[in-house]
This record gives structure tokens, C-alpha cells and sequence, in this order.
């Protein structure tokens, strides 16, 4: 790794951060008319050129060795990391409608080792790249946060709609929606008028961390327990919440590898009496 | 003009009516029309299942009184009850 993309490492707050939610978001910089040209360069192919979308467009190629989109690779997936040869580019035309919610196939190939879900690591994700702003109404991606860390049921999916504390990526130009490959997500309809690009890659782990790959700070490790224990991403029921805390920490655990987070019993209810409701 | 059924699927944090509505679907008696992820809607339209009640919906159906199932391999968000609306539709 160059010392450029270590710059970009992501720090504790972020990589727990999506341990939490699930997802994050990089905004790799390029020239004005960069993101412009890609999407002119897409409007322009005949047909979906499917794994082969890099030759049709080589200056994809260029996005996934900005420093800044290695940096956050390398941090959720270890700096020996991988492009799986498999990607798609969708083409979301006005008129397109909702998808359901749905974690992505396992049932494919291209995932080396075959794994199933994998809700206390991350061994792979997907990586979504915009190449126009996408306003609400040009059929952005949705997606539940905290969802990753549980199997969907798809059957019931079917009969679920907007989930209240759903994120609705509007993002700008160039952005890229790094997201762990179990998170609950969804194209949503198209009611503008203009085509919505989305060009999806998916990078694989290649080896266990014996170290953190990002910037750590063994100082923050409390703190960064008890946003692993309290932090909230999307409402669920009670009986989810332990099950989805100790997934958190087993996730964290299994990303920083000498690093773990140790539970230790610590007071955490000592302190002021709560004061009579006026 | 036809009496329809409107279906509106309500998911609760618990399986108390007043617990916080964690997601909607909206099933319009409507030909053509499907669920969708409404990605400009600001919340969702009842805050709980018997603010839905208090404005005109019966409830049809309740989650299951077993709740969760401990240790099962897939998860739903959210305890389900489904309501109804019979209402006019001018077809």
C-alpha cells in the first residue's frame, strides 16, 4: 500500500460505523468531467456489456485505484483484498419500478470460497458506483441500516414496503456505496426523466486480520464498545437487540484480530438517581 | 362505483398495537398497482398501528403471539399485523 492510501485509511469511529449500519460512503476526487464522460461513455454502449463493463468503459478502471477508495477497502478488507470478476452495470430508465428487499445471491460463482451469510465478519461487499447525482425520484438505491447482521426472510420482504429508518442514498456524482454483501437493499422506482446509472462491483477478503487494517487507536477500545452495545442504526424488535450486539462486537473481533475488543464486566449503572418527571 | 378492500401491512416493534411502527406497505384494491419502496416519502403514515386504528383501519390480522423464534436461521423485522379499509372506488 502506498503511503498515499494509507492517508485514507478509515479510522476506529468509521470502520464501526459500518460494523453498525452496514455501509459507507467514499467520494473519490477526479477531474470535472470525469463522472460526466463515464456516464456519456455508458449512454453510449449497445447493450449491457455485463463482467466486461471495464473494457467497454476502461476509465472504470481508474475509480477503484483512487487512494481513497483502496484506503477504505484495505480498512474492511485487509490490504491483500480482491475485485471478483463478476459486476453489472444497471440501467435504471424512467418508468423502472421498486424492487423488494433483498440481500444479494449467494448462488454465485464468482464468490470464491462459496461462503453463506456472514453476519460477524466481513468477507466481502459490494461496491456501488454513481456516475450523476441521483435525486430522490431517479430510483435510488435504498437500504436498511444494521440489516447485516440478519437473514432475510424473502417471502415476508414481499410484503414490506418503507421501513422507517430506511436510507435512500441521494448521493452525488462519483460517489461510492461501499455496502457489506448481506445488507437488506433495494433499487426503488424511477419517476423522473433521466436514465440512473449504477455500476456494481464486488471485492472479496483474502486472508484473516492478525492487526487492525485501518487506524487504530487502542485508547478509543471503551468507547468504541459501547457505541458497539448502544448505538442504534434501524428500529427492530427487543429480541433482535443482544443478538444483534454481540455480532457487532464478534464482527469488530474478527476484523482486528490482535486487537479484539475484550467484554469485561464494568458498573455502567453507578451514578446520578434519576430526577422525579415535573 | 364498487366497495374495495384497502390492505395496509404494519409492522410494530412489539406486538403491542401502540409500540413504535417500524414499516408500511400500502396494498391499493387498484389494478396495476404494486408495493413499492416510495423513496420520497418522509416517514412513514402512522407512527403506530393504533394511530392507524384511531383513523378508520381494522385490524385483520395479528402477529404471532409466539414472537421471534430464538436462534432462527432467517429474521423479520418488526411483528406484523395487516388492516383494512373498505372504501369506494369509482372504477
Amino acid at each position: 500500500m502506498t503511503s498515499s492510501e494509507t492517508g485514507y485509511l478509515l479510522n476506529d469511529d468509521q470502520v464501526a460505523d459500518f460494523i453498525i449500519n452496514g455501509y459507507h460512503i467514499v467520494k473519490p476526487s477526479f477531474s470535472k468531467n470525469f463522472h460526466s464522460d463515464v456516464y456519456t461513455a455508458l449512454e453510449g454502449l449497445p447493450t449491457n456489456p455485463g463482467d466486461a463493463v471495464n473494457d467497454a468503459v476502461p476509465a472504470l478502471d481508474q475509480i477503484y485505484t483512487h487512494p481513497s477508495v483502496v484506503g477504505a477497502l484495505s480498512s474492511l478488507l485487509g490490504s491483500d483484498y480482491t475485485m471478483a470478476e463478476h459486476r453489472h452495470c444497471h440501467r435504471n430508465h424512467p418508468g423502472t419500478r421498486s424492487q423488494m428487499w433483498h440481500q444479494d445471491n449467494l448462488n454465485i460463482p464468482m464468490l470464491e470460497d462459496g461462503h453463506g451469510r456472514v453476519p460477524d465478519h466481513v468477507r466481502s461487499v459490494l461496491v456501488m458506483y454513481y456516475p450523476q447525482n441521483v435525486e430522490a425520484n431517479m430510483g435510488p438505491t435504498a437500504l436498511i441500516p444494521g440489516s447485516h447482521l440478519f437473514t432475510s426472510a424473502p417471502d415476508r420482504n414481499a410484503s414490506q414496503g418503507n421501513f422507517r429508518d430506511q436510507i435512500i442514498a441521494t448521493v452525488d456524482a462519483g460517489s461510492l456505496l461501499i455496502l457489506h454483501y448481506d445488507i437488506w437493499h433495494a433499487g426503488t422506482a424511477n419517476t423522473s426523466d433521466k436514465v440512473r446509472y449504477m455500476v456494481k462491483y464486488l471485492f472479496e477478503r483474502k486472508s484473516e486480520s492478525e492487526d487492525p487494517s485501518w487506524n487504530h487507536d487502542s485508547s478509543q477500545d471503551t468507547r468504541i464498545l459501547d457505541r458497539l452495545e448502544k448505538d442504534e442504526a434501524a428500529a427492530l424488535q427487543r429480541s433482535l437487540v443482544s443478538k444483534r450486539n454481540y455480532l457487532r462486537t464478534k464482527m469488530w473481533n474478527n476484523l482486528a484480530g490482535s486487537a479484539r475488543l475484550e467484554y469485561e464486566y464494568r458498573d455502567k449503572w453507578a451514578g446520578a438517581w434519576p430526577q422525579p418527571v415535573k | 362505483m364498487a366497495i374495495k378492500q384497502r390492505l395496509l401491512y404494519l409492522s410494530g416493534q412489539s406486538m403491542d398495537p401502540r409500540s413504535p411502527a417500524i414499516s408500511q406497505a400500502l396494498h391499493e384494491p387498484i389494478e396495476g398497482t404494486i408495493v413499492e419502496i416510495d423513496p420520497t416519502a418522509k416517514g412513514l403514515d402512522y407512527a403506530t398501528v393504533h394511530d392507524a386504528v384511531v383513523d378508520g383501519w381494522r385490524i385483520v390480522h395479528f402477529p404471532d403471539q409466539r414472537g421471534s423464534v430464538y436462534d432462527s436461521d432467517v429474521e423479520v423485522i418488526g411483528f406484523q399485523f395487516i388492516l383494512e379499509k373498505l372504501e369506494e372506488f369509482n372504477d
